[in-house]
Order: structure tokens, then sequence, then C-alpha cells
């Protein structure tokens, strides 16, 4: 059985994104190096046969999913639930998750303009988003991050994938000519995206 | 605050022709995340300078906009709204003292509210990124998704009971009496005496829990009886007698006739 064989049982019979490592779990002869290997050799003949799956990075692991152009057959067998579509409440405090994380509760409502605590708990709930720390703040606030799963949800690799603030509509580094406020500068330079 | 629902209504309409001293702005406030939603979209749907905004009139236009729809809202939500109505007139007032002129922008008191919204139109934008990368997620399909075939009719076993479902009715099975307790003979219990219990019992109530009947008494005589009188009346189509399920309670209906809801209240009571 040749490596690529052998990743490409793996990741048909699963139902989840896999890692490199739980793939290499597969065989002996198996290391992270090689499957990585395995894996692009698949994605190119998958690409060259015209096959209707690929392999997708969602986060660190790796999926056979079908391939967009194939969705509006599938969707005649819509009667699974699938996971919903998110709100607008929750789509944006996952962006200020995303892009400022670790983040308070405190903190997100700041800039929201109102509570968040419930979408919190939905989010959480759904594990989109996970609690990865405590502030230094009174009472020691919980602090949010994001998740593999949000990655998953949105079919990203990583958060590098998301635009760096710069390259967004609206630039927040043009605030300091506005405003030469030292807290405001700083708010320009929070906005990176840290893995 | 509702999450998972498909409709997206932050989005802030640009562009529009710019409704210079058209008041009051309807707006439908159900459709706005927030107060900085709502003043973002009147600064914007109205092409206004967000570096230089007319206190005066946003503060207007805001107000018009959450008095119809603040009472039909949440305290908390309107709570949000009014803060942000209270700091507009705040600015307002702090416009109208006098300042000196050469600290530009360093003594606005807009230059705050200037801050926060566009950092929340930054993350609505974020918010734009984000929704396009779901939906395009959602075309991608993994293994699992096209449903198992459903089984066929009548492969359905009616009388599949769980260990759960054993375990919850071993657990209503009464305490046995203690060992020793000794009690005089007590007079024999009739069906006869059960059989009126139970018409008196019908003249006050269209149900009765078959348990109902004998527990006062705590004897297997007593319990013996009920079910016999119980059955017999139901053979004389007095009353009919549902379980909605195996070890399920015990319903006792008066008249023999179909039951009047078939899904009404002891299905909904097997739990208490």
């Amino acid at each position: 059985m040749t490596p690529e064989q052998i990743v490409e049982a793996t990741l048909f019979a699963s139902q989840t994104p896999l890692t490199p490592d739980e793939l290499a779990r597969a065989d002996d002869d198996l290391t992270v190096a090689s499957v990585r290997e395995a894996i692009q050799a698949l994605r190119d003949a998958y690409e060259q046969n015209g096959r209707s799956f690929q392999i997708y990075e969602l986060g660190d692991g790796f999926q056979i999913l079908t391939r967009p152009e194939f969705a509006s057959y599938l969707e005649r067998f819509d009667s699974v639930p699938r996971s919903p579509y998110l709100s607008g409440a929750a789509l944006e405090t996952l962006a200020i998750v995303a892009y400022r994380q670790p983040i308070g509760r405190i903190e997100i409502e700041e800039v929201r303009g109102v509570s968040a605590s419930s979408v919190l708990r939905t989010l959480t709930d759904w594990e989109l988003i996970d609690v990865v720390g405590r502030g230094e703040g009174l009472g020691r606030p919980l602090l949010y991050g994001t998740t593999q799963k949000f990655l998953d949800h949105f079919g990203l690799k990583d958060l590098d994938e998301l635009p760096a603030p710069d390259e967004l509509p609206i630039v927040l580094e043009g605030l300091q000519d506005v405003e030469p406020e030292p807290e405001a500068a700083d708010e320009g330079a929070e906005v990176e995206a840290s893995s | 605050m509702t999450v998972g629902t498909p409709a997206r209504a932050s989005s802030t309409p640009r562009g529009r022709s710019p409704l210079e001293g058209i008041e009051p702005f309807l707006v439908e406030l159900e459709r706005f995340q927030g107060p900085l939603d709502l003043l973002l979209h009147l600064i914007r749907s109205q092409d206004i300078d967000i570096f230089d905004i007319p206190i005066a009139r946003i503060t207007r236009q805001f107000q018009a906009a959450i008095a119809h729809g603040l009472d039909d809202m949440p305290l908390e939500r309107a709570g949000e709204f009014l803060e942000m109505a209270a700091s507009l007139i705040r600015i307002k007032a702090q416009l109208l003292l006098p300042r000196p002129e050469k600290l530009e922008w360093e003594g606005d008191p807009r230059a705050e509210l200037v801050r926060r919204l566009l950092e929340y139109e930054h993350f609505q934008d974020v918010v734009h990124v984000l929704e396009r990368a779901e939906s395009q997620r959602g075309r991608h399909f993994a293994k699992g998704y096209v449903p198992d075939r459903p089984a066929p009719e009548g492969m359905r076993p009616d009388l599949e009971v769980s260990w759960r479902d054993l375990l919850e009715a071993a657990k209503r099975i009464p305490e046995p009496p203690p060992p020793v307790r000794i009690r005089p003979p007590s007079t024999a219990v009739t069906v006869e005496e059960k059989v009126s219990l139970l018409r008196g019992l019908f003249e006050k109530a269209k149900r009765i829990a078959f348990d109902r009947l004998f527990k006062p008494w705590g004897t297997r005589a007593h319990a013996a009886a009920s079910l016999l009188a119980a059955l017999e009346m139901a053979k004389r189509q007095v009353l009919r007698i549902e379980q909605a399920g195996p070890f399920a309670p015990i319903w006792l209906f008066l008249g023999s006739g179909a039951p009047e809801d078939e899904d009404g209240e002891p299905a909904a009571e097997r739990d208490t």
C-alpha cells in the first residue's frame, strides 16, 4: 500500500478534519511529513482527474469535502439539519473575538455598544469560541478566543486567512491623523490577527 | 438578541441620496444590532462626513428613530439606545461651551464617538468577510451529509424498551413495607367498593391516574381490587384504560369511545 492510498482511505472514512499527526497513526511507516506529501499528491491527482471532491485544510486538520460546484445537487438532499448561518450579532461578536483575542466580555461590549453575554454563551455552546484564559483586571474576567471549529465553520486554514486590518476598506490607522490621543493610536495597532 | 437566524440586518446601506433636513428619519429599529449600528446608518445614508458630524441634527434623528421602537424592546436593549441618546446630548452640550480656538480635534467632544463609530464600521467589514466565508464554506459537503435511507415501515418494533425505561419503571415500584408490622386484619376489600369509588371519582374528574386509587391504603388487596374493578368497568365499557407506553402511568377515562384528543394531556403527563 502506498502512503497516498493509506491517507486517502483514512480521510475517506472520516467525518471530521484529521490532523497530519492523527493521519500518521494509520501506519507505522507514516510520518507527519510523508502524510503532508501524500495529501499534496492526492490533491494534485484529484485536480487533474476532475474529481467532485478535494482535500481541504480546515484549522489544523484535513478533510475530504465536495467541491462547491456540486452544492446545488447536494442541496436537494437538504433534510439533515446543517449548522445554521450565524446571526448578525453572532458574526459581529466573532469578528471582534477573531481580531482581538484573547478578549473579555466588557471589551467586546465596548466595541459593539450592546450587551454580549448571551451571544458569548451561544457561541461558546457552539464551540466557535472558548475561554482561553483570565484577564488581569477586577474579578479576573474570562477571556475568549476562537476555536478550531471556528476555522472549520468559515472554511479557514488559520486566522491569517482573514484580511489584515489594512486590507479592509476602513483603515483604523487613519485615525491617528484625526485624533492624536495615545489610546486611539493603540487601537489601530491592536487590530491584528493574532493566532 | 437572536443567534442562528438567517436574517442579517446589520448592513449599512451607503450612498443613498442625502436627506438634508428631512425629519423624522423613519427606520425600523429591529434591523439594527444596537445604537452604534443605527448611528452609523444615519451618518452613512445621508453622506455625512463622519469627521464633522452635525450633532444636533443627528441627535434629533436618533431620538426620533428610537422613539417608535423603544416600548417594544427588552429593557436592556432599550437602555443601550437610551445611553447613546444621552451621550449624544452630552456631546451637543459640550459643543455649545466655548473652547480655545487652537485645540481643534483634541478638544472636540465628538472625537471619542467618531473613534467608536469607525472602529464599529471596521468590524462591520470583518462581518461581511466572515459572511462570505461562511456561505462559501456552506457549499462544501462532508461525508455523511446525504441522509441515511429511512427504515422501511413495519420494521420498527413497537415494544422496544430501553434500559432507562426499565430503570425508571423499577424506581416507581414502592418500597416493600417494613417486615415486622403486624396490623389487625383489615376489613375485607371488595371489588364492588372500588367500583363505587371509581364511579364517585368520575363524577368529579374526566380521568383518573390508576395508582391514585389504592395509594392511600397502600396494600396489595386494595391494588388488586382496584384493578379488578377497573377491568370489570372497562369490560362493561363504562371506562377505558390507557397507557402511553410500557411502564408508563396508567390512566382511566370515562366512557368507551375513541380518545377525545389523541395526543392530549395524559401523554403529556407521562413524566409527572
